[in-house]
């Protein structure tokens, strides 16, 4: 049973939406999807939602007040970072296990009534060992970036480099929040968060709701179809400190990711993945973070990281990484592993307006969550999977 | 028309169970000054801080052994930037490997001076070596030490 996306709907992404109560924004990008998808709600057989940190809104179960249609099974997913893929995964599996043919997957991020956030992120962290620390999403990656330095040669110059790509990126996505022509000397400007990490390499805070409908192979009609050719979702260790002797899968090897990547690769029939996978949407909230993306996901090898930043600029032959802009251009928690398909959907589908790379027959988007714990790969192709 | 907003506020009180390994972590913190790992019955590998299974192999970690007190800087960061509602910038923290352990632990380094953040970086850079230092009266949490260059 193959299961495409044939809607996406996103309210777009700001610092706060003072004009949308929290089941507004849920309802506003459900009702684009449905409208992208051409169906009304009695067509969908469940609904399943994701919303990841409770406090990060302020509200607790933040989705019970918006309910979508009546009479449907309704399940709600939290996995941290993760929460927008695994949402996805879950309707994946319940068309392939055809306990549904439709399913809206909707996903909610309300941080911007947070006015204190990275004092939330604390909470996220270990209470008995690890809560009396300053770790904060900022300082995690600046532990890894920090360790990738030193390994296999990245400076802050490639960090910048990173960065200043993805705000240009966002500046042909209107649904980014950040629209700002930012430079790699604008980034090495800006001030040090956290060595090695500058602001402007922080990815923002940003509120919105991201939807999609997916439907089994039968009901996709005459509507154009992302097809979700490779799903992989994979866990690792909690504590980082554990991760940092074990060999070839160090704190800045990303196993999980690798072995999701290597997973959905195989269901996708993906071999080549620098030449078959066109557009890669990565979920990087920060450089480091997508640097230790690229040997996980086959681009090039742990050592190469670095001149592969450089290449991406003068190869044309290589994926287009983070057309959207990625988490540099808004990073909705909750929803960014969602809008990494999203966008990865829109690519495949022709339908990414100024933004759309050339010839994607497929894409591939991918998820972190918590301490990287959880990693999340899917491969989205214009066919099904052979 | 004006749009309504109306102020919040989540001030919950909690107490966190730290269980029974980490209680007998922080006790030997506490009246002995010294850093103890479980060592996992299956991979053998000697974790730390001590814990109560090991969650890659499910098993349980029963046998108590000290390390340290010196070891070897894996990985840092320096906060440069104060954030609401946590400590005041420039800290120094740090993953240590304490010697015998096959895990890093997380902790503040103290006593480095950071009025040049990128000499400090590059110090650190090298992996220096470390010693734990107690504070004077310790209670029995993972803030009774730090790490020290030396
Ligand atoms: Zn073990």
């Amino acid at each position: 049973m193959s299961v495409a996306i044939i809607g996406v709907g996103q309210t777009g992404y700001r610092r706060s939406f003072a004009d949308k109560s929290s089941r507004e924004l849920i309802w506003e990008a459900a009702r684009l999807a449905l409208e992208d998808a051409g169906m009304g709600i009695d067509a969908i057989d469940m609904v399943i939602s994701g919303v990841a940190p409770d406090a990060l809104a302020g509200e607790a179960s933040v989705e019970r007040t918006a309910m979508l249609g009546f009479g449907k099974p309704f399940l709600r997913i939290n996995t941290g970072g993760v929460t927008g893929s695994s949402a996805v995964f879950a309707g994946n599996t319940f068309i392939r296990a055809r306990r549904a043919r439709a399913v809206l997957v909707v996903g909610l991020e309300r941080m911007g009534q947070a006015t204190s956030s990275q004092q939330v992120f604390n909470t996220i962290f270990d209470p008995v060992y690890e809560k009396d620390f300053p770790l904060t999403t900022i300082t995690m990656a600046a532990l890894r970036a920090s360790m990738l330095m030193r390994l296999y040669g990245y400076t802050a110059m490639h960090w910048a480099q990173i960065a200043s790509r993805s705000y240009r990126n966002a500046l042909r996505n209107p649904l980014a929040h950040i629209h700002r022509d930012v430079s790699p000397e604008d980034v090495l400007n800006s001030p040090l968060l956290a060595w090695p990490i500058h602001r402007y390499e922080a990815c923002p805070m940003s509120e919105g709701a991201c939807a999609m409908v997916l439907v089994d192979e039968g009901m996709v009609g005459d509507r154009i179809p992302a097809w979700i050719q490779g799903a992989a979702s994979i866990t690792d260790s909690y504590a980082m400190g554990d991760r940092i002797h074990r060999p070839g899968a160090t704190l800045v090897d990303l196993l999980s990711l690798k072995l999701a990547a290597q997973r959905a690769y195989a269901e996708a029939g993906v071999d080549r993945p620098r030449e078959q996978l066109r557009a890669v949407e990565l979920y990087s909230a920060f450089s480091s973070a997508e640097a230790m993306a690229y040997p996980a996901l086959g681009l090039c090898a742990s050592e190469d990281g670095p001149r592969f930043v450089e290449a991406q600029f003068t190869d044309p032959t290589l994926p287009v990484i983070n057309p959207s802009g990625g988490p540099q251009g808004a990073n909705p928690v909750s929803v960014t592993a969602m809008v990494r398909i999203a966008e990865a959907a829109l690519q495949v589908r022709e339908m990414a307006g100024e933004r759309q790379v050339a010839d994607v027959e497929r894409a591939v988007a991918t998820g972190q969550g918590g301490a990287t714990q959880f990693s999340t790969v899917c491969v989205l192709g214009k066919r099904q999977a052979a | 028309m004006e749009l309504v907003t109306i102020e919040g506020k989540w001030d919950f009180n909690y107490t966190y169970f730290a269980g029974e390994s980490a209680s007998r972590f922080f006790h030997e913190l506490r009246e002995n000054q010294r850093i103890m790992g479980t060592r996992c019955t299956k991979c053998e590998k000697l974790l730390v801080p001590a814990r109560a299974y090991c969650d890659v192999c499910m098993s349980v970690t029963d046998e108590w052994v000290e390390v340290g007190p010196e070891g070897t800087l894996e990985t840092f960061t320096i906060i440069t930037t104060a954030f609401p509602g946590l400590p005041k910038p420039p800290i120094v923290m740090a993953y240590v490997t304490l010697d015998g352990a096959d895990t890093a632990l997380i902790n503040l380094v103290h006593g480095m001076d950071l009025s040049d953040i990128e000499k400090a970086a590059q110090k650190l850079n090298a992996l220096p070596r470390v010693r734990v230092e107690f504070i004077d009266e310790p209670k029995g949490r993972i803030t009774d030490f730090s790490f020290k260059l030396i």
